[in-house]
């Protein structure tokens, strides 16, 4: 994919690292992301990919090294509504807590309204149209806690849709979640991508499943290596190096075709 | 039945009685949700130490426990944000000393006494009517400011960094969210008494999420649930000179029991 050098990077980091205690997380990771773009990152557990979206979204502060987005630096941006975030876990909600499909897809659009201003009819379109793409629109009345771990997935990315972001932020949103329903999530992921134009970042340890769609690879491992075009994988050999069995396996799936 | 109203004083206690469950319930129901059950009672408890000044100093003791437990919780939330300390233990040591410091106080002032016993585990008999302007007064505020930021409240405590990233003011919110059910709790000590106002927060929507329904449905139960426990409690303690506090949390377990036999799996 070519990078669009000349427009405006949604995300762009410079020599971020971060330390706990003494011991570097992350070391002087630096890389742009651009409107449109398809990202994954793999890595490690414990190497860091999680602490590098939060310090992307603001939960946690970097040691060094500076986050702007949109231009603006962290402390100053305030259109958080573009950016919708689907953490980890995601999947694994307290089932006793009162919250029907609806309620949920609801907050979405929290963020965006006045103060004085009453759920809108504008509102109520933005979370139906959420709802139709990620496919639960039959469960809005159902209890999230009844829900398969695919289906909560589905309507936490419905819930960040339905602010009508321009990046999608997802932290290992697999976990708990049966392979079919892995599958039909990474087609909508992509559909996302292509046909709304979603720029879409995620951490993932499945590489193998998603490789045709992926425009870039970021590997985390306390530094990053970065793949720009994961089809062509010579491109990407420094990253066997740090980061040997997910390369692999990339590779493996590829010649498999 | 309807003869308890003819009382000046029972048409005060029960403006107030009503007023304080529907408080108590929708509050109730972020509090429960966000695991603050304990700081309920915590506050409560300061809310005491409130009392006890304004018993021995002579001013409105209902004034002064509203500010007390409001400088409590904003304590308490100082003390989980700042110290890496659990916040169990924290509520619990803020409960015991407030509620030390609150004997000590009427001790010293000679106040050890019966209207003591009526913060305690609250009267109908003692409603004032200037009481009764300062629930109202305070418990609309309060109303309107959870009412306000209701949506923002309730996706807070389903995820609070995901809110967080949302561009909601999480911090302002907490923040506002636990002064408003110091004033709440405060509010409520002439009616439920101190010891039990902890139950008439927690007890609805505990009964409520039995129902696995919605948040409003939730919210609708729990408030239910509060009406009537206030009413039938209140007419019990009018009846048999009971506290009312004790009549009203018995009241609310009863619908805790019904709600967990109708929804028994």
């Amino acid at each position: 994919m070519q990078l669009k050098k000349f427009t405006l990077p949604i995300f762009d980091v410079k020599n971020l690292s971060f330390h706990v205690r003494g011991m570097d997380i992350l070391k002087n990771i630096s890389f742009e992301i651009f409107k449109g773009e398809y990202i994954a990152i793999i890595g490690p557990n414990g190497g860091g990919k999680t602490t590098l979206i939060r310090m992307l979204l603001g939960l946690e502060k970097p040691t060094s090294g500076e986050v702007r987005i949109y231009g603006k630096r962290l402390q100053d941006f305030k259109e958080w509504y573009k950016i919708g975030f689907v953490p980890q876990r995601a999947s694994l909600v307290d089932e006793n807590f009162p919250a029907t499909v609806e309620d949920i897809v609801k907050m979405g659009r929290v963020a965006n309204r006045g103060l004085f201003s009453k759920f809108s009819k504008k509102d109520a379109a933005f979370v139906n149209d959420a709802m139709e793409k990620m496919d639960i629109t039959n469960l809005r009345k159902k209890m999230v806690g009844t829900l398969s771990g695919g289906q909560r997935q589905r309507v936490m990315i419905a819930r960040a849709l339905a602010s009508s972001p321009e990046i999608l932020i997802l932290d290992e949103p697999n976990t708990g979640v049966d392979v079919a329903s892995q599958q039909r999530f990474y087609k909508l992921l992509s559909k996302l991508n292509k046909e709304d134009n979603i720029t879409i970042v995620f951490i993932t340890h499945d590489i193998g499943v998603i490789a045709d769609d992926i425009g870039r690879l970021f590997s985390i491992n306390q530094k990053a290596t970065i793949c720009n075009n994961p089809k062509e994988m010579l491109s990407c050999d420094d990253m066997s190096s740090l980061y040997g069995v997910e390369a692999h396996l990339l590779h493996n799936h590829k010649h498999g075709h | 039945m309807l003869e308890m109203f003819e009382y000046e004083f029972m048409q005060r206690a029960f403006i107030a009685g009503l007023f304080i469950a529907t408080l108590a319930s929708i509050s109730g129901t972020f509090v429960v949700l966000k695991r603050y059950s304990l700081m309920s009672e915590t506050l409560a408890h300061s809310a005491l130490v409130g009392v006890a000044v304004g018993l021995v100093a002579g001013y409105n003791p209902l004034w002064i426990a509203v500010v007390v437990a409001v400088l409590s919780s904003w304590l308490i939330e100082y003390l989980r944000s700042s110290f890496s300390l659990y916040s169990d233990a924290i509520l619990s040591i803020i409960l015991s000393g407030s509620l030390a410091l609150a004997v000590i106080i009427v001790s010293l002032g000679g106040a050890f006494n019966n209207s003591l016993f009526s913060y305690l585990f609250g009267s109908i008999l003692s409603v004032s009517s200037a009481d009764v302007i300062t629930i109202v007064s305070f418990g609309s505020l309060s109303l309107a400011l959870l009412l306000l930021f209701s949506r923002e409240l309730y996706f807070i405590t389903y995820d609070e960094e995901v809110a967080k990233t949302s561009g909601i003011k999480v911090q302002a919110l907490n923040f506002l969210l636990v002064t408003v059910v110091a004033i709440i709790i405060a509010l409520s000590i002439r009616v439920v008494g101190s010891l039990l106002i902890g139950a008439l927060m927690v007890i609805p929507t505990a009964a409520a999420l039995q129902f696995r329904v919605g948040f409003k449905e939730t919210i609708f139960i729990s408030l239910f649930f509060a009406l009537f426990s206030v009413i039938f409690g209140m007419t019990l303690s009018f009846h048999f000179s009971l506290p009312s506090g004790a009549t009203i949390v018995l009241s609310v377990i009863l619908m805790f029991a019904l709600s967990l036999v109708i929804n028994k799996k």
